[in-house]
């Protein structure tokens, strides 16, 4: 594998994202059997994926590229989508976004056996990245692109170390993979049988091999470069070696610059870049540190550089405040820098709801008690907020209250310890189709379009319809085709969507259509997600899910608070859900690591009263396991989340490793939906034991 | 305009848009290209920052992959229209305007809204004009004749709104001109 470094890191002989991209368009030119098939890009589910995917579909159809969107779910559909894609004669590009780092893309359970003329660009922001595809070269490693952020220059350790343990031969590199995740533990292994092959010559035999002594001549080349060196190292190089890799892989997972950044980074080499593209990847940054995937001050680092394009880009503004916040003109799709609160969706919401719903508040005040709550009350009273107004929607509060709002909170906050209240961030304007929507507010729609689009069943509540307004009860149920019905009226086949559903359900019987809906469910919100980027009508009409979907997930998180749920373990804390209202919309990995993240943000400080032994760090935040219970599966589906010291502060997440080592020691039967590591799908009758092994984990 | 059940039958708005299309203007390309040679002929070569002539077809699909600057012809300005519209309101008659102005600008407006200046005030101005002219061709229909129909400066669309209907209107009234004249004689 080749890593090419970002463009400042570039030189004559290291090219960089233009060279590659430039190749890109050199081989789509010139091979005479182009297709729609020559470029295929796979996409991960995730909002910063798929505004990568956007913004590099753009930069394809400016160049007149033809090109293939297809989202993936998880490992297991990037293998049946692999099986596919070695069908495909005129494949001669494929790129992967925010999937495949920790693959191990080389061999042959991957990419190794495909025909030469393909190149696989990985472009991923989960670190850590397989050292294999970082490092191995030749003819086969050249295929495999990885697309770095200049963290790869600082892995010279690792590289020495792999470099070491791969071309000599090793007795003891087994203890490498036992911790790797699966799909890289049988790879690794895979490959470091075919090394170990031929040291039938070294006289350490190799208790742990589990292939026991095979003695193929693979690998004789390589040896007989070899022979100038030393053939066997001393142990305590080896070890220490092995160790290092160890270390690399072991330490948990983190990310590194986000899908969307990066082909920013692409588009200023080109020198294409524009607001378009500019919005899209702050969304992707957005993401990322709303999500707590990349600490404050990564995103304040990487913030800067959009703030200054933000401000080549766009026109300057007029001095006055109050323009700074609508469109200036029918033609105003322009990107404003703004001070953002923390609150979720504030200016969609009642203030009172805003702060209600998101967790850095629900941690400080205690929002799941009542008390808290009327510390909430108190806090906005004090603020001169009266009652009515907080529960008015924002757009129709008192304009001298927004005015003064976070002057206000400033002031009174910190009493509550609510410091840092407020965070840089853009929002955009979309002429006078609408508001501006703010960067955090899109995120959240995208994600909740991408999380609930389709697939479960959803109330969202119409305005007006609280405190009895015209419309008596409650909400109307959320549907994708309903939602956008009133734009496509023509396209809807007699009879409704209704029909041609129940007719795809009838085809393949009950099982298959079911399980093609299932299929079906992720695909469509993908799309809805997709589309919802450019259409900024879409984009609001999803705001209202959004909203029922933190609702919810408040709803859980209060009542598992409130019924003492929380198991605490030694080194974290477990949470099992088997019943409750929105059961299956927990069935969902997305929300359920989004319940996860509320958790941990909202027991931050707190039930850390037990005392923990004085060996360990006094304050310490728990991570946090949560299962939920999938009826129709007949499974759990488990997210481990590591919770950090401080707010806007990120650890690494080692739940991966852990699974993969209780799972191993336990023998459940288990599944990785996702590309996420840290969630793992466990079978019914497995999940007690499971559990029991994941607490007594020695390392962990 | 909404279509209705009359006009369906005659040409549509984007075809005529098509046929609008054909028309050069001028851009700012900001790629180089050499002279090639097109089905409706030869254009180029392409030197930035050179001006150049393309059909409008053509510096649509540039400026959509972001690869030239569309100078708005002469008429597209606030000033050039303004003197129109008080024009148009002022007189009977139907003021110039270039034959094909409506789909032009509407090209234009939609794809290169940005290289235009004052976007919205010309948008605004095109409906006043639209407006002021829809009224004349209203008035128009009461003198309506069956021999003879002379609208000077009437544009594209305009006309091709009112062909259907005054098509038939006035065989209608070729017929009752005769059949009155025949009976009166028989």
């Amino acid at each position: 594998m080749v890593f090419i470094p970002p463009p400042q890191l570039a030189s004559a002989s290291r090219p960089s994202y233009g060279e590659a991209y430039a190749n890109i368009l050199a081989a789509h030119r010139r091979s005479p059997l182009t297709s729609a098939s020559s470029v295929i890009m796979l996409v991960a589910p995730d909002v910063d994926a798929v505004c990568a995917a956007r913004m590099l579909a753009d930069l394809f159809k400016q160049d007149d590229v033809m090109h293939r969107i297809i989202p993936v779910s998880g490992i297991a559909e990037l293998e049946r989508m692999r099986e596919e894609l070695t069908t495909y004669s005129e494949l001669h590009t494929l790129i992967l976004i925010n999937m495949g780092a920790i693959l191990d893309l080389p061999s042959p359970a991957w990419f190794g056996e495909f025909s030469t003329k393909l190149t696989v660009h990985v472009i991923d922001s989960s670190r850590p990245q397989n050292l294999s595809s970082l490092f191995l070269g030749g003819e086969n490693g050249e295929r495999i692109i990885i697309w770095d952020d200049g963290e790869t220059e600082k892995l010279e350790e690792e590289r020495k170390a792999w470099e070491a343990l791969m071309y000599e031969p090793e007795p003891d590199s087994d203890e490498d993979d036992s911790d790797l995740e699966s799909d890289g533990a049988s790879e690794e292994e895979d490959e470091e049988e075919d090394v170990g092959g031929d040291y039938e010559d070294d006289s350490s035999p190799s208790g742990k091999r589990r292939s026991g002594g095979e003695n193929g001549p693979r690998r004789r080349k390589r040896r007989r470069t070899d022979e100038g060196r030393p053939l066997r190292m001393s142990h305590a190089d080896r070890d220490r070696y092995s160790s290092i890799i160890n270390k690399h892989y072991t330490l948990g997972t983190w990310h590194g610059q986000s899908a969307s950044g990066t082909i920013y980074i692409l588009a200023t080499v080109l020198e294409r870049v524009d607001s378009d593209l500019l919005w899209l990847a702050i969304l992707g940054l957005t993401h990322q540190y709303i999500t707590t995937r990349i600490s404050h001050e990564e995103y304040e680092k990487y913030h800067s550089i959009y703030y200054d394009e933000v401000f080549r880009l766009n026109p300057p503004l007029p001095a006055d405040a109050s323009s700074r916040i609508k469109s200036l003109h029918p033609d105003d799709q322009s990107i404003r820098a703004t001070e953002e609160l923390r609150f979720m969706l504030f200016r969609h919401w009642t203030l009172y709801d805003a702060m209600y719903h998101s967790s850095y508040v629900a941690s400080k005040l205690g929002i799941w008690k009542e008390r808290g709550r009327k510390r909430l009350s108190g806090l906005l009273a004090k603020m001169g907020f009266s009652i009515p107004q907080t529960q008015q929607p924002y757009s129709h509060m008192d304009m001298d209250l927004k005015k003064h709002l976070r002057s206000k909170l400033e002031a009174i906050a910190p009493e509550y310890g609510l410091v840092e209240l407020s965070y840089s961030s853009f929002l955009r304007c979309f002429g006078y189709r609408s508001q501006p929507l703010s960067a955090a507010d899109a995120v959240e729609a995208i994600s909740a379009l991408l999380d609930v689009a389709g697939g479960v069943r959803m109330e969202v509540e119409v305005e007006g319809t609280r405190n009895g307004g015209e419309w008596f009860g409650g909400g109307r149920l959320w549907d994708l085709q309903e939602r956008w019905r009133g734009e496509e009226r023509e396209n809807i086949p007699p009879g409704g969507g209704a029909v041609k559903r129940k007719e795809k359900g009838n085809e393949g019987g009950e099982e298959k259509g079911e399980e093609r809906e299932k299929v079906q469910w992720w695909m469509k919100n993908f799309w809805a997600a997709y589309d919802a980027l450019s259409n900024i009508n879409k984009l609001r009409s999803a705001l209202p899910l959004s909203m029922s979907l933190h609702r919810a997930i408040i709803r859980q998180g209060s009542s598992i608070i409130d019924r003492q749920d929380i198991r605490t373990m030694r080194n974290h804390r477990v949470v099992v859900l088997t019943e409750g209202p929105d059961l299956a919309l927990f069935s969902h990995p997305g929300v359920l690591s989004r319940l996860a993240l509320w958790l941990v943000d909202a027991l931050r400080d707190r039930v850390n009263g037990q005392s923990l032994s004085g060996r360990k760090s006094k304050r310490k935040s728990l991570p946090f396991v949560v299962a939920c219970l999938n009826e129709k599966a007949g499974s759990y589906v488990v997210v481990g989340v590591t919770g950090a010291m401080d707010f806007g502060d990120v650890r690494k997440n080692e739940f991966g490793l852990a699974f993969l080592d209780a799972k191993e020691r336990c023998n459940a039967r288990t599944r990785h939906g996702s590309f996420d590591t840290s969630v793992i799908e466990i079978n019914q009758a497995d999940i007690k034991i499971f559990l029991e092994t994941l607490a007594e984990d020695p390392e962990y | 305009m909404a279509l209705s059940v009359s006009l369906r039958s005659s040409v549509t708005p984007p075809e005529l848009e098509l046929v609008a299309s054909e028309q050069l203007i001028e851009i700012i390309p900001l790629i180089s290209m050499d002279k090639t040679a097109f089905i409706s002929g030869a254009y180029g070569p392409l030197r930035p920052p050179a001006k150049c002539k393309l059909p409008i077809w053509m510096a649509t699909n540039l400026k959509l992959k972001k690869k030239c600057h569309i100078v708005p012809p002469a008429w597209l300005n606030v000033d050039f229209l303004q003197d129109r519209l008080t024009r148009e309101t002022s007189q009977p008659e139907f003021c110039a305007m270039p034959f094909r102005f409506a789909e032009i600008a509407k090209i234009i407006l939609d794809v290169a809204s940005d290289d235009v200046e004052n976007p919205d005030k010309i948008r605004s101005l095109l409906k006043d004009l639209r407006e002021a002219r829809q009224a004349k061709s209203r008035e128009g229909i009461t003198k309506l004749d069956h021999s003879e129909l002379s609208l000077p400066n009437l544009c594209s669309m305009e006309i091709n709104e009112i062909r259907p209907f005054f098509i038939r209107s006035m065989g209608v009234l070729t017929q009752l001109t005769r059949d009155p004249a025949a009976a009166g004689d028989a």
